[in-house]
């Protein structure tokens, strides 16, 4: 039972479509991450939802409740909508207590003074506030903001919760906490979420689907694990940091799924097919393969060839190289090994591990 | 050695020779008034204070000065919110347009303005209420310019843009998603504005009201113009009017004083408690709020405010004036028939009261605007490079004159100068102009300096360049901007002032304003006729300001 659905949304500023012929579901109860980098219309498609922009086509139902349909005329007013909401900047109003801020929108609803400060409070202390309701909200440092917003968005039981970059103004172990917290807190409210974000961990780390977006259009959707490990385009690889190389094919394996590629010189692997590829001999194709799944060692293994590390990047827990094969930079990441720059070394790829694309 | 010592010399005692200058122009005319207000007979006594309070007549003044104060401030504030509302978040159609619109107001002078609405709305001889009698059969006689009423609107009109500009800034900045989160969370439109958006910007609306408050109550022109006629008594009007013969100084000066204290007080309030209450409505990654959508009843309804606005402040005015100064004779409607240039052939080249007032006007403007920029130079060096210890004094005691009306300063000049070789000299006026508004060029200057790095100075010292070479060849270019500004706007208002100049002028020392008032009640021609070379020479320096200022901002 989808709880969101959103048909065909397109939405146009001037002559810039941000948003194009988008369509997606969410499931009652669990969570989407709208991916993608910067630009590519993640905020545009939420504040259509919470009717803050108005769309130029498509269809939104929330709960089975059309809000908002281009050809009917409808479009719901944004506090019709029933949604609690999350902003990156937060928006926690800073002429009012932070008990204010939490009960505005029960406040709005004509909840009683008695009942609003009982409930604010209660969810307060859900965000781990507890003590702080007769504070000034300018009075508060950011991560404490952020969970004003959050303790805000969620007072008025909404089945929807929007978050846009909610917490990426959020130092790294602040923004781990609250992701784990977040898990938990819907887990036991049971309500909607999606999440915008251009941070893929954020996204993996806190959705059950993943969407992820470019120029405007949907790249790749599917569960999180899914899109994550079989990445549909090169844009999608790309995004998620993989190695991507130009190559030529070199025929299907088969009586399997594999095909060989290669990528230049006397350098070839052979990698599984991915959608939609034409396996014919000659035909150019991208070979992708992450930068984890590339082990670099001094010695020969069986399958590995000879390379060059051409630079090496410390990261503290891990290392990254660029190595050169034959004339071919590949990027690996494994765990501290201390090669230097110009050291001879041996390369090993599964070839499940790598993906051909078109 | 020698120069060294010279150039110090030069760095400190120019900047503290500017803030003395400051300190003794409030000083001179304060002390003044207040020493003049107890004195009685050659002893000192509450007499003045007792006469004064006892009097029916301070009473009426009080409270009619109070009442237009009050219902100006709240009018001004209304329509100044509401027409930066619509400029700043709206799709309002034209509104780039309006948004210079609604700020010419401030370059226009009142005194003109209040005498456009008697041609426009006297209750004989309007045009207004003609327009309405020949073509609707319609008449307006209950409506009277003299009135209390009448000194409201036209006060309105014209400290409208005060608050304006004031809202305008927060309005543009606010991070949308305040509005936005009310919004989703349940809240209308109107709950929204009410609650989230007047509350955010409540700060520079209630700075914005205490000024418009504190300024109103104490302008000259519009209660001379409509008040004076019918005898309802204001404030200004009546201390012009205790010291035109029989004169008593005393009185005028105790009166002076209360005005003083009530102006002074409310000038700290607005310092210590309002204006540090801003809030930081900019936070994070807030993105421009959007623009709302006006639906077709609203828009209409925006239109036609404005329409209301600069229609009348502006269009409906001007267009009365020019009638009147190209008429003969003005009977309440211009008539093709009696059309004449007389009246501008008249006051620019026959009149010898009139030809001496512009070039008077003139002599005051420029002269007077580049003095004060000078002086307001010296003062913000001081204010943002000087001890920093005494700034916070200096700054607020430089700031004193801002809410001063001009004829409780033009009083202390008098009293001052009475019986010196100054008296009934244009040097009188050009001091007092200036002792009443360089805090003007000094707030504007003051603001530009504080961005300027210091480093960029210390380089130029570090390379070589003496003090005053680094403030001729790096400060002073860099402030440009800001001196422009500050020299058109004083210009702007030295040429339109009248209150400190009544108390001021003496014969051959009349300024185009006073001509306008001596004139009134001679001939309304010359009066307009006069009135359109001011209006030339404030829009005039109203264009330069437009004119610098987009190319400032493109560069
Ligand atoms: N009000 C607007 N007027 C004009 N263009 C806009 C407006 N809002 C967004 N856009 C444009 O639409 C496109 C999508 O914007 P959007 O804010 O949805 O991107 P985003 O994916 O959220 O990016 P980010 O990660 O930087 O927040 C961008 O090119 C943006 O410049
Ligand atoms: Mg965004």
């Amino acid at each position: 039972m989808s709880f969101v659905d959103i048909a065909h949304l397109t939405k146009r500023f001037g002559d810039h479509t941000a948003v194009g012929n988008v369509s997606f579901q969410v499931p009652q109860g669990s969570t989407l991450a709208l991916l993608g980098p910067s630009g590519c219309g993640k905020t545009t498609i939420l504040r259509c939802l919470a009717g803050l922009e108005t769309p130029d086509g498509g269809i939104i139902e929330i709960g089975g409740n059309r809000v908002f349909d281009k050809v009917r005329g409808v479009d719901l007013m944004p506090e019709k909508r029933e949604l609690g909401i999350v902003f990156q900047s937060y928006a926690v109003w800073p002429h009012m207590t932070v008990a204010e801020n939490v009960a505005f929108p029960l406040k709005v609803r004509g909840v009683g003074a008695a009942e609003r400060l009982a409930k604010a409070s209660k969810m307060l202390e859900t965000v781990g506030l507890k003590g702080f309701e007769s504070r000034s909200a300018t009075l508060v440092s950011g991560g404490q903001q952020q969970r004003i917003a959050l303790a805000r968005a969620l007072v008025h039981e909404p089945r929807l919760v929007l978050f846009d970059e909610a917490l990426s103004n959020l130092d790294a172990q602040l923004r781990e906490q609250m992701r784990l917290e977040l898990r938990l807190l819907q887990e036991r409210l049971g309500f909607t979420a999606i999440y915008v974000t251009h941070d893929q961990a954020e996204a993996f780390g806190l959705a059950d689907t993943v969407v992820l977006m470019n120029q405007g259009r949907i790249e790749t959707a599917g569960p999180a694990r899914e899109v994550f490990a079989r990445p549909s385009s090169a844009f999608a690889a790309r995004f998620f940091g993989m190695n991507v190389l130009e190559g030529r094919s070199a025929g299907a394996v088969e009586g399997t799924d594999r095909v060989v590629v290669t990528l230049g010189g006397r350098f070839g692997i052979e990698g599984v097919a991915g959608q939609g590829l034409d396996p014919t001999a000659g035909t150019p194709v991208l070979a992708c393969i992450r930068k984890e799944s590339v082990r670099v060692s001094r010695d020969a293994e069986k399958g590995s060839v000879p390379g060059t590390i051409a630079a090496m990047s410390f990261l503290g827990v891990a290392e990254e190289y660029i190595v050169d094969i034959d004339g071919v930079s590949l990027r690996a990441m494994q765990p501290a090994a201390g090669f230097r720059r110009g050291d001879a070394v041996h390369v090993a790829m599964a070839a499940a591990d790598w993906i051909v694309l078109p | 050695m020698e120069t060294s010592q010279k150039g110090r010399w030069l760095q400190v005692g120019l900047p503290a020779a500017g803030v003395t200058a400051g300190v003794l122009l409030i000083a001179g005319p304060f002390v003044a008034t207040v020493v003049r207000s107890i004195l009685v007979d050659g002893g000192v006594s509450a007499g003045n204070f007792i006469g004064l309070v006892t009097d029916p007549r301070f009473a009426a003044a009080a409270v009619n000065t109070l009442i237009a104060g009050y219902c100006t401030t709240v009018l001004a504030m209304a329509l100044g919110f509401t027409l930066a509302w619509l400029v700043a978040r709206t799709d309002m159609p034209g509104r780039s347009w309006f948004e210079t619109g609604n700020l010419v107001p401030f370059f226009l002078s009142p005194y003109v303005g209040a005498i456009s609405w008697i041609y426009l709305l006297a209750p004989h001889g309007g045009l207004l209420p003609w327009a309405a009698r020949t073509w609707f059969g319609y008449s307006m006689d209950w409506l009277n310019i003299y009135s209390i009423p009448g000194v409201i609107w036209v006060l309105t009109l014209f400290y409208t843009p005060y608050v304006y500009l004031f809202v305008i800034g927060p309005l543009r900045q606010m991070d949308a998603a305040f509005e936005d989160a009310a919004r989703v969370h349940g809240a209308s439109f109107w709950y929204t504005l009410r609650h989230i958006t007047v509350p955010l910007v409540l700060p520079a609306l209630l700075s914005a009201a205490l000024i418009v408050f504190v300024t109103s109550a104490g302008l000259f022109d519009v209660p001379l113009a409509l008040g004076s006629p019918r005898g309802i008594k204001f404030m200004p009007t009546e201390i012009f009017s205790l010291v035109q013969y029989p004169s008593d100084f005393g009185r005028a000066s105790a009166f002076g004083v209360l005005v003083l204290t009530v102006t002074i007080l409310l000038t700290l309030i607005q310092r210590q408690f309002i204006a540090n209450r801003r809030f930081d409505t900019v936070t994070g990654k807030g993105y421009r709020p959007r623009t709302i959508h006006l639906r077709t009843g609203t828009r209409i309804a925006a239109l036609t405010l404005e329409t209301v606005y600069i229609g009348g402040a502006v269009v409906l005015p001007t267009m009365v004036l020019m009638m009147v100064a190209f008429s003969k004779l003005w009977l309440g409607h211009f008539m093709w028939r009696t059309a004449t240039f007389d009246n501008f052939v008249y006051v620019l080249t026959k009149y010898d009261l009139t030809r001496s007032a512009i070039l008077n006007s003139l002599f005051l403007a420029l002269t007077g605007a580049t003095l004060a920029v000078a002086l307001s130079v010296l003062q913000s060096y001081y204010l943002t490079r000087g001890n920093p210890r005494r700034r916070a004094l200096v700054d607020a005691l430089l700031s004193l004159p801002l809410g001063i009306p001009g004829i409780i300063l033009g009083l202390g000049f008098l009293i001052l100068a009475i019986r010196t070789p100054l008296y009934s000299t244009l040097s009188i006026i050009l001091i007092a102009y200036i002792a009443r508004f360089f805090p003007f060029a000094t707030r504007t200057v003051t603001a530009m300096f504080l961005a300027i790095n210091p480093e960029l100075e210390q380089s130029a010292r570090s390379s070589g360049a003496s003090w005053f070479q680094t403030m001729r060849l790096i400060v002073l270019p860099l402030l440009r901007p800001a001196l422009v500004a500050a020299w058109l706007m004083l210009f702007v208002i030295f040429i339109r002032e009248l209150g400190a100049t009544m108390l001021l002028y003496a014969q051959g020392t009349e300024t185009i304003s006073v001509a306008m008032v001596i004139l009134s009640e001679r001939s309304s021609g010359y009066v307009a006729a006069l009135a359109m070379i001011q209006l030339l020479l404030l829009l005039s320096a109203f264009a330069i300001f437009r004119l610098t200022r987009t190319s400032i901002s493109q560069s």
